[in-house]
């Protein structure tokens, strides 16, 4: 096996892997990241069945770990953070 | 967000940049295959599509690459950056047509998978006028994807704005492969210097634009900069009245803008950067007593900095006074929804 055919092998294995993992993720781990999800429409799930079937691995992380939705990290909340933490 | 999602939150202005950029994207090609086939008689069909998809899809990106930049310089470009993405999508797409219709044409119908031929056919890597330029915009057509995959608001809120961002700043990235895409591709065997200018052309207005945007932000954290103790204890800001009603006064510190808005004698200070896409809310006005961004309209309460229901974004304030008819600020952010920072001209004095 040629390298280009190894790493061609190698992305159609993440590829079929993302899409088995994309459908049941769109139709219910989606919701159970995101509330906002939960209740969405069908065009909504059709279009986040891509990204779904890309970032496989972090969605399926973070739905196994039971997480929400996270908090952004900007500096300002960063340093709400910080001010929280020297409070307590 | 705080309201279930749809495929679109469709509005007529949405709507009407959509129709619009239909419209333009099928025109284009139009003319592309029309002139095309009067000018090109010897070309084939399928050349002719490939190279109005390509052209399009080129065109679309620098139309992109320069929304940004414009809208910072002047506001009247804003209405263009308001569904950029949409563009963003159908540029993509007009990549995949011209990706997929290449594989087929160029690498479809060997003895070894498209996909295979595709990064081993042409071996000449130290060859300038034969290099194997087709990876590079299948590279490039991979981050427009990921892009593209990623361009709802769930995938916003779930990244989070900030990591969002560094996400789609690969279309830089992109832009470079694509520029070598066609120096080392299409112009490698055209005669006519047209193509050249234009690409030229193209990439001055770009790196041009990137570069004057850059330097008004510089210019602007630089009139706005405050002295190394900004992180902690209160500011001298401005004296009230000095702030346009309606509009903010930008402090850097802690880090990051603060916008002051005033709302008649109120005045409330939130961090500048919208939780949707961090867009830069100082540059906002207040409009029915809600701070909105000016990049795609989100609104948060100037006192607390909470969206209105059933929306649930929520940026960070602080908290001000007045003393002797200036505006002090503290550049240290009270708790998510907190109200007690806002004060007004006629109310709080230290």
């Amino acid at each position: 096996m040629t390298v280009p055919q190894a790493i061609l092998g190698a992305l159609s294995v993440y590829l079929a892997l993302g899409v088995l993992f994309a459908i049941p993720f769109v139709l219910v781990g989606a919701g159970r990241l995101d509330p906002d999800a939960r209740q969405g429409t069908w065009g909504f799930r059709v279009l986040i069945f891509p990204g779904a079937t890309l970032l496989w691995p972090l969605l399926a992380k973070r739905w196994a770990m039971g997480a929400r939705v996270p908090t952004e990290r900007t500096p300002h909340k960063e340093a709400l953070r910080r001010s929280e933490r020297a409070e307590r | 967000m705080g309201h279930s999602y749809q495929a679109v939150q469709w509005n007529p202005n949405k709507k009407r940049y959509d129709a619009l950029l239909l419209v333009s994207v099928v025109l284009y090609l139009g003319v592309f295959l029309g002139v095309g086939f009067v000018w090109f008689p010897e070309a084939t069909a399928e050349t002719l599509l490939l190279r109005a998809l390509g052209t399009a899809g080129f065109l679309a990106l620098h139309v992109i690459l320069c929304i940004g930049p414009l809208a910072r310089l002047d506001r009247r470009w804003l209405p263009l950056l308001y569904n950029r993405r949409h563009l963003g999508v159908t540029m993509a797409t007009l990549g995949l047509l011209h990706g997929g219709l290449a594989l087929l044409q160029f690498h479809g119908f060997g003895d070894v998978s498209a996909f295979e031929s595709l990064f081993t056919s042409n071996p000449r890597w130290g060859s300038l006028a034969q290099f194997p330029f087709q990876p590079l915009g299948a590279a490039a057509l991979v981050i427009l994807v990921l892009m593209a995959a990623t361009s709802h608001d769930f995938w916003l809120a779930n990244l989070t704005a900030p990591v969002w961002k560094a996400l789609h700043m690969l279309v830089y990235v992109a832009y470079g492969l694509l520029v070598m895409h066609v120096a080392l591709g299409a112009l490698q065997v055209e005669s006519s210097p047209i193509p050249l200018v234009l690409l030229g052309v193209g990439i001055l207005t770009v790196g041009g634009l990137q570069v004057l945007a850059a330097r008004k932000d510089r210019q602007v954290d630089g009139e706005i900069g405050v002295s190394p103790g900004s992180d902690t204890g209160w500011i001298d800001v401005c004296a009230i009245g000095e702030i346009e009603d309606g509009r903010a006064r930008l402090v850097l510190a802690s880090g990051e803008r603060i916008a002051i808005f005033r709302d008649g004698d109120r005045y409330s200070a939130l961090s500048a950067v919208c939780q949707h896409q961090n867009g830069p809310l100082g540059e906002g006005r207040i409009v029915d007593g809600l701070a909105v961004c000016p990049w795609h309209g989100f609104q948060y309460r100037p006192k607390c900095g909470r969206s209105p229901e059933p929306f649930q974004e929520v940026v960070p304030t602080f908290p001000l006074k007045i003393v002797e008819e200036r505006l002090w600020l503290d550049p240290t952010p009270l708790p998510l929804g907190d109200e007690s920072g806002s004060t007004s001209g006629g109310g709080i004095r230290a």
